[in-house]
C-alpha cells in the first residue's frame, strides 16, 4: 500500500509534465475506443436488422417440417398437425409462439400474366405473432380467418400480374394425388416488403389450402418463436427429441445468408478492434518511448537513490495504465453519448434497395450489449497497458550512472 | 567539534579497483588498479584534474557502475556480487548522493523530495513529515516546504539535495561536484553547510570537486591523476567549521 501511494503521485504528476503529449496520447487512445464502439454498434444494429428482416418474415427462430421437405418441397412431404407430445414441448414459456402452415410451390395467373410463386396457407391471428407481413398491408386488407377464401399478394408482384385489390387471379399447385389443382382468388390485399418476398408468397385461409390441395388436415411446416435467443441450441435439440421422425432445424440452417451477416459482423467488430488496437498502440509506445527516453537521467536518479528496478517499471506502467485508462473512460463516454444520441434510428433510406441486397433493414438502430461496452473498453486497456510494458521495461533498465553523466 | 576518525572503521574499502572503457580497439583506464579507505566520520575532498577518474571511482564506490576489477566495499558488504535491485537497497540504506546538477524530481516539491526517500524507507507518514521537515530546517530553507525545485535557486536546490542525501542517516554522503553550477556565496554556504553536518552529526562526506574552497575546508585531500592516487593527505579541519 506504501508502495502504491509513493508512486500513485509521481506517475500522474509525471504525467501531466508534457500536457501535449499526454493529450495526444488520450486523444489517440480515446478516438480509437470511440470507432470501436460506435463500429461495434453499428455492425450489431445491421447483424440484429438483417437477422430480423429475415426471422421477421416468415422463418421464426426455427421451423419443423417432414424429413425431405427443405430439399423438395412439395405437397407430399407434408406432415400431420403436431400430436400430444410435440404440442406439449411447443406450448412451453420458453416458445413464445409457434404456428402452423401449408406451404407449396404454385403458379398464379392473372389475365395478363402466369408467374410462379409460393402459396401459404396460414392461421391470419396467430402468424401475426411470428411474421410482420400481416401488419405490412399496404392496400387491402389482410386474412380474417383460417378460412379466409381471399389471397394476399405482394405490391410488386400485383404490378407485375397488372392485377390489383378486389380483382380475380387462379392459383395453380400439384394436389396430394399428384393431379392439378386450380381454385380462383380474390385478391384481398397486397403486402409491402422487400422486392424478394413481395415476388415470392402469396397468402390464403390455411382450411382453403388444405381443401384446395386435398391434404385434409395436413400442414407443410410449423414456425415456432423462442422467447430468447440465447438458448437456440438447447430449445433445438428438445423438440427433435419431442418431434422423431421430423427434421427440425435452427434459423440458422434455414436462413444461411442472415446467418453468414451474423457471423461476419461478429467478426468484423473483433477484426476493426485489432486494427484500431495495432494503430493506438504504435500512438501509445511512441509517445511513452518518448517520455521515458526524455527522462532516462531521472530514472537513473531514482535508481540512485535507491529505488528498485522493479518499482520503476510499475510507476512507469501505471503512468500508462492512468494515461490510457483516462483515454478509455473519454472514449466512453463519447461513445456511449453516440450510440444514445442514435438510439431512435440511422435512416438507410438514401441505400434504398442497396441496403436490402445486403441484407439490412431501412433502419438500423444501434445498440451494444453493456457487457460488451465494457469488455471492449477493458480489453483496450489491457493491452494498452501490456503495449506499454516495452518503454516501462526501457525506464527499469536504464543504467544509474546516467544520472551523474553531467558531471565532471 | 569535529569527529575523531583515528580510530574510525573504514566506510569505503576499494582494493585494486579498475575501471576500463573500451573506445573500439582504444582501452581507457578510468581507474588504474586503485586502492582507497574511508573511515566513518571523514570529511574528505577527492580533486584532480577532468577526466581524472573522480567520478568513475564515486560511482562505483555508490554502486552506480561496476568495477571492471578489483572490490569495492561498503559498510562491509562487497558491491562485487550484488544484483541491481541489491545495490538500489544498499544506496537506500547506506549512501546519500549529492550531484552537480542538483538532480531533484521535478514534479515532487522541495519536501517531497526529501520525503521520498523515506517513503523508500516504508517509514509512516507522519515520521516522514517530521523528519524531512527538519532535514529542510538543517539546510536553511524552512518556508520552501512546497516550492518545486523549478521555483528555487541553485543554491536552494542543492541545499534540497544535501537534505535528501542526510535525512536516511546514510553511512556516507558521496557528492560530486556539489558546487560547480553555484555562485561563490552559495558555494561557501554549501560547503559550510556540509562540514557542519560533518561536525554534527559524522556522516562520513567523500566530495569529488575542482573547487578550491572544498578542499582547503576538507580534513583529508586525496589527489587523483590519470585514474590513480597520487596523494592523499590528512589536515587539521580547525578551519572547516566557521
Amino acid at each position: 500500500m506504501e508502495t502504491f501511494k509513493l508512486i500513485v503521485p509521481l506517475a500522474w504528476r509525471s504525467l501531466w509534465r508534457n500536457p501535449r503529449r499526454t493529450a495526444i496520447t488520450l486523444v489517440v487512445v480515446a478516438v480509437g475506443l470511440y470507432s470501436i464502439l460506435v463500429f461495434a454498434a453499428l455492425l450489431d444494429a445491421w447483424a440484429q436488422s438483417s437477422r430480423d428482416a429475415q426471422l421477421n418474415l416468415l422463418t421464426g427462430s426455427g421451423q419443423i417440417h417432414a424429413k425431405g421437405y427443405l430439399d423438395d418441397p412439395v405437397v407430399d412431404r407434408r406432415m400431420p398437425p403436431p400430436g400430444a407430445k410435440l404440442r406439449a414441448a411447443l406450448d412451453v414459456p420458453q416458445v413464445r409462439e409457434w404456428v402452423e402452415r401449408v406451404r407449396v410451390p404454385a403458379v398464379v395467373q392473372s389475365e395478363y400474366k402466369t408467374l410462379p410463386l409460393t402459396l401459404l396457407g396460414v392461421k391470419p391471428q396467430a402468424e401475426r405473432a411470428i411474421s410482420f407481413l400481416p401488419s405490412q398491408i399496404a392496400e387491402g386488407s389482410y386474412l380474417i380467418g383460417n378460412a379466409d377464401p381471399g389471397i394476399v399478394l405482394g405490391r410488386h408482384l400485383a404490378q407485375r400480374l397488372k392485377t390489383r385489390v378486389g380483382k380475380r387471379v387462379i392459383l395453380m399447385a400439384q394436389n396430394a394425388d399428384g393431379s392439378l389443382a386450380q381454385r380462383a382468388f380474390q385478391v384481398k390485399g397486397l403486402f409491402a416488403s422487400n422486392q424478394t418476398a413481395e415476388d415470392s408468397y402469396a397468402f390464403t385461409g390455411i382450411e382453403t389450402a388444405q381443401k384446395m390441395l386435398g391434404i385434409g388436415n395436413g400442414i407443410s411446416e410449423i414456425s415456432f418463436r423462442l422467447a430468447s435467443g440465447a438458448a437456440l441450441a438447447p430449445e433445438i435439440a428438445r423438440l427433435r427429441a419431442a418431434a422423431a421422425g421430423l427434421d427440425v432445424k435452427p434459423w440458422k440452417l434455414l436462413a444461411p445468408l442472415a446467418a453468414a451477416v451474423d457471423s461476419f459482423m461478429t467478426a468484423f467488430v473483433y477484426i476493426w478492434l485489432w486494427v484500431m488496437f495495432v494503430f493506438m498502440a504504435i500512438g501509445i509506445v511512441n509517445t511513452q518511448l518518448m517520455a521515458v527516453f526524455e527522462r532516462v537521467r531521472e530514472f537513473g536518479l531514482l535508481q540512485a537513490l535507491g529505488m528498485r528496478p522493479s518499482l520503476i517499471l510499475a510507476q512507469v506502467l501505471l503512468e500508462s495504465a492512468l494515461l490510457i485508462g483516462v483515454g478509455v473512460v473519454f472514449g466512453m463516454i463519447a461513445s456511449g453519448a453516440t450510440i444514445f444520441a442514435l438510439r431512435g434510428g440511422v435512416d438507410l433510406g438514401f441505400l434504398a434497395r442497396g441496403a436490402e441486397f445486403i441484407g439490412a433493414g431501412h433502419v438500423l438502430y444501434p445498440h451494444l450489449a453493456l457487457s460488451e461496452f465494457f469488455e471492449m473498453s477493458f480489453l483496450v486497456w489491457v493491452l494498452g497497458v501490456v503495449i506499454a510494458l516495452w518503454p516501462a521495461r526501457k525506464a527499469a533498465h536504464s543504467r544509474p550512472v546516467e544520472a551523474m553523466s553531467h558531471a565532471t | 567539534m569535529q569527529p575523531d576518525t583515528s580510530d574510525a572503521h573504514a566506510i569505503v574499502t576499494c582494493r585494486g579497483v579498475s575501471k576500463i572503457y573500451a573506445h573500439g580497439a582504444v582501452e581507457v583506464r578510468a581507474v588504474d588498479g586503485l586502492d582507497l579507505d574511508v573511515a566513518a566520520g571523514d570529511f574528505a575532498a577527492l580533486s584532480g584534474p577532468s577526466g581524472s577518474g573522480k567520478t568513475t571511482l564515486l560511482n562505483m564506490i555508490g554502486g552506480l557502475d561496476r568495477p571492471t576489477s578489483g572490490t569495492v566495499t561498503v559498510d562491509g558488504e562487497d558491491l562485487s556480487g550484488l544484483s541491481a535491485a541489491h545495490l538500489a537497497e544498499l544506496r537506500l540504506h547506506k549512501i546519500g548522493f549529492v550531484f552537480q546538477a542538483y538532480n531533484l524530481i521535478p514534479v515532487l516539491s522541495a519536501l517531497e523530495n526529501i520525503e521520498f526517500v523515506l517513503q523508500l524507507l516504508g517509514i509512516d507518514a507522519k515520521e516522514r513529515h517530521d523528519r524531512a521537515a527538519a532535514a529542510l530546517a538543517d539546510v536553511g530553507l524552512t518556508g520552501m516546504e512546497e516550492r518545486r525545485p523549478s521555483h528555487l535557486s541553485g543554491g536552494q536546490q542543492q541545499r534540497v539535495a544535501v537534505a535528501r542525501a542526510l535525512v536516511a542517516r546514510p553511512a556516507i554522503v558521496l557528492a560530486d561536484e556539489p558546487t560547480a553550477n553555484l555562485d561563490s556565496k552559495s558555494a561557501d554556504d554549501l560547503v559550510s553547510l556540509m562540514a557542519e553536518l560533518n561536525a554534527r552529526s559524522g556522516t562520513t562526506f567523500l566530495i569529488g570537486t575542482h573547487d578550491a574552497r572544498v578542499i582547503a575546508r576538507a580534513r583529508r585531500h586525496i589527489e587523483m591523476i590519470d585514474g590513480k592516487i597520487t596523494s592523499d593527505t590528512t589536515g587539521d579541519l580547525a578551519d572547516v567549521v566557521q
